[in-house]
């Protein structure tokens, strides 16, 4: 599995996999195509972030909408009321998401299960309460459009599409080396063990409540990140695209349909889940609301039925055969 | 002064009997299944489009229709226990979650494919009728849901604690390998409590029809309020549920009527993060 060493021929299809995604924008020019590159490596991030919580200790999050609206929030109030770069407030942004995280895990840990659940839900869905009905925090239910600068790096704005694909491209491998590092260190082990059976993991000395809370600080991070460049991306924020209850049902659903608890199983349901709704798209024309969602709630009926491991289930004996095909090591 | 107080109060009686059919509904299935059925509240939204249509082409009223509404669902219930919530019960609690919420999910984006999201109404002679006493109104349609989810809560509780179905439910609900042992097939329970759960769900569906609007999203209004009423009134209390869903519909009302239209959730967010903080367990009784 993923938490053996990395053998060379693991490493070989990485360096391929990165010079691939390097030249992609070089070769594909197409700003719908690098479009659908930036949404796929978005929600994999969003998903990667969401996975370190709700994959491997199975905390499983419905809100991570706050998070990502709490970035997308700070960060632009600070450029817009301060002049202070996206880039700094996508870091503050990381931060609030951090601090606000430590109130609302207190509140929704004191439940297990389902109605942890519920409790994310309803601590996001407050969060774009605030943020709808308070007008003097941030523009109220109309949002704001961001100050197109134009070519404008240093305020993270970029004239070429090519531009925010690195960007993201940069989120999600940060977000991939940290989940690689998490697996790898007694924090990976111990979230696994929560996971599994919290009150096990209680009996042998691990400090569940601890750790929850220090990887909810980091999963929320990562989230409020994904906010803020969204935010710079589209231009524009307001409380329903900012605080989303779409961004947390996405968040968990490519990581489920993926494979939870994987490093790469977000990204792997990202790509299927996106690419079904950009087929769908095309062929319908996008004219009848609802389809993308029945389509994934069938998706992830049919994972959760079939393939509780999800894809990376399936692909990770395919991959394993491939790489250790020397002769059988018993 | 006291008659908008006791106005507001009248008002969040009134609705909070159509939340208390929604939460007993969820209550019940978490006590006996022990899953959440996130998908409750999708229930209570083809429960108003039943209503809508059976009004709309052959212009039954909605209070009839509850005779169709809630067999139809109740079966449906079964239906879903038996086929797709069978398969994911055990230890791991996240197929039982995503599965109920993949339900919702797909219901809800299926009835906005096949009925978009227009608001639909149904007006019958009394949705514009009321009673006034001293100062005070009191919509008739509004009264005769109170009263018909009184009714319909009271005669579960009956059968609840005096038929051996009833009594056999609750059994298991307390302890599911004791049950068995005494001869009692879990599944079947599952399978009535389901369809219980899911029938009053589509009677506070056809009840709502007379003054309330069904669109695709309806049931998530619904169903967050069963969820912090399930909450607050401990996990699997039927009671609990009841009273706390009477609470959170009047919490709702005064917070309308004094911190402003658009506060209501607002209100009974603070509620379950108030409960959460104080008081984890609801009002009585032990959580999971």
């Amino acid at each position: 599995m993923t938490t053996q060493g990395v053998n060379t021929r693991g490493l070989v299809f990485l360096a391929i996999g990165i010079a691939v995604l390097i030249a992609l924008p070089l070769v594909v020019t197409s700003s719908f195509a690098i479009d659908i590159f930036i949404r796929i490596l978005l929600f994999s991030f969003i998903g990667t972030a969401w996975n370190l919580m709700g994959g491997y200790a199975k905390q499983l999050s419905l809100g991570h909408a706050a998070y990502f609206g709490l970035g997308a929030y700070t960060s632009t109030i600070l450029q817009i009321d301060f002049g202070i770069s996206p880039w700094i407030g996508m870091i503050a942004g990381g931060v609030v998401a951090m601090l606000a995280s430590l109130p609302i895990g207190w509140l929704c840990f004191r439940l297990r299960g389902p109605y942890f659940t519920i409790a994310t839900i309803a601590t996001a869905q407050a969060l774009m309460l605030i943020f709808l009905k308070f007008r003097d925090l941030a523009w109220g239910a109309e949002g704001t459009t961001i100050p197109n600068l134009g070519n404008a790096p240093l305020m993270m704005q970029f004239e070429s599409k090519a531009a925010y694909y690195y960007v993201v491209l940069g989120l999600l491998a940060v977000g991939l080396a940290i989940t690689w590092l998490i697996e790898r260190s007694w924090m990976g082990y111990y979230l696994v063990a929560i996971g599994e059976d919290e009150d096990a993991a209680e009996a042998i000395g691990v400090n569940a409540p601890r750790i929850k809370r220090d990887i909810y600080l980091i999963s929320s991070f990562l989230t409020a990140l994904a906010g803020t460049f969204y935010t710079q991306y589209i231009y524009f924020i307001d409380p329903a695209t900012a605080f989303s209850f779409n961004i947390s049902i996405e968040a968990a659903l490519v990581s489920i349909v993926g494979g939870i608890g994987t490093l790469w199983g977000p990204v792997i349901g990202t790509i299927l889940l996106e690419t079904t709704s950009t087929l769908l798209q095309s062929w319908l024309g996008g004219s009848i609301g609802g389809v993308q969602l029945t389509v994934y709630s069938l998706i992830l009926m049919a994972v959760i039925l079939w393939r509780p491991t999800g894809l990376m289930g399936m692909m990770s004996e395919a991959w394993q055969r491939y790489t250790s095909r020397k002769p059988a090591r018993a | 002064m006291w008659e908008t107080v006791a106005q507001a109060v009248i008002n969040g009686l009134l609705i909070g009997g159509i939340y208390a059919l929604v939460s007993i509904g969820v209550t019940l299935i978490f006590g006996v299944v022990k899953i959440v059925n996130f998908a409750q509240g999708e229930f209570v939204m083809i429960g108003m489009y039943i209503s809508f249509f059976l009004a709309n082409q052959f212009g039954i009223d909605p209070l009839v229709s509850l005779i169709v509404s809630m067999p139809v669902l109740f079966v449906v219930g079964v239906l879903i226990q038996h086929f797709l919530i069978r398969r994911v019960l055990g230890p791991n609690d996240m197929p039982q979650i995503f599965l109920t919420f993949a339900l919702s999910l797909l219901l809800l984006n299926l009835a906005l494919m096949l009925f978009s999201a227009n608001y639909r109404t149904v007006h019958t002679s009394y949705s514009d009728e009321a009673f006034h006493i001293g100062g005070l109104y009191i919509p008739v349609a509004k009264l005769i849901a109170f009263v018909v989810a009184m009714l319909l809560s009271g005669a579960l509780w009956v059968f609840l604690h005096t038929t051996d179905l009833g009594k056999a439910m609750r059994a298991a609900a307390q302890n599911r390998d004791v049950a068995t042992l005494m001869g009692i097939n879990p599944n079947r329970m599952f399978c009535v409590a389901l369809g219980i759960a899911l029938a009053l769900a589509g009677a506070a569906g056809s009840l709502l029809m007379p003054f309330y609007s069904a669109y695709p999203f309806v049931g998530q209004v619904f169903v967050l309020m069963a969820f912090v009423a399930v909450v607050m009134g401990t996990l699997g209390n039927v009671i609990g549920a009841l009273i706390a869903s009477l609470l959170m519909g009047v919490a709702e009302s005064l917070g309308i009527q004094y911190v402003g239209a658009d506060s209501g959730l607002i209100v009974v967010f603070a509620m379950l993060l108030l409960t959460l903080a104080f008081k984890p367990t609801g009002l009585g009784g032990k959580a999971r």
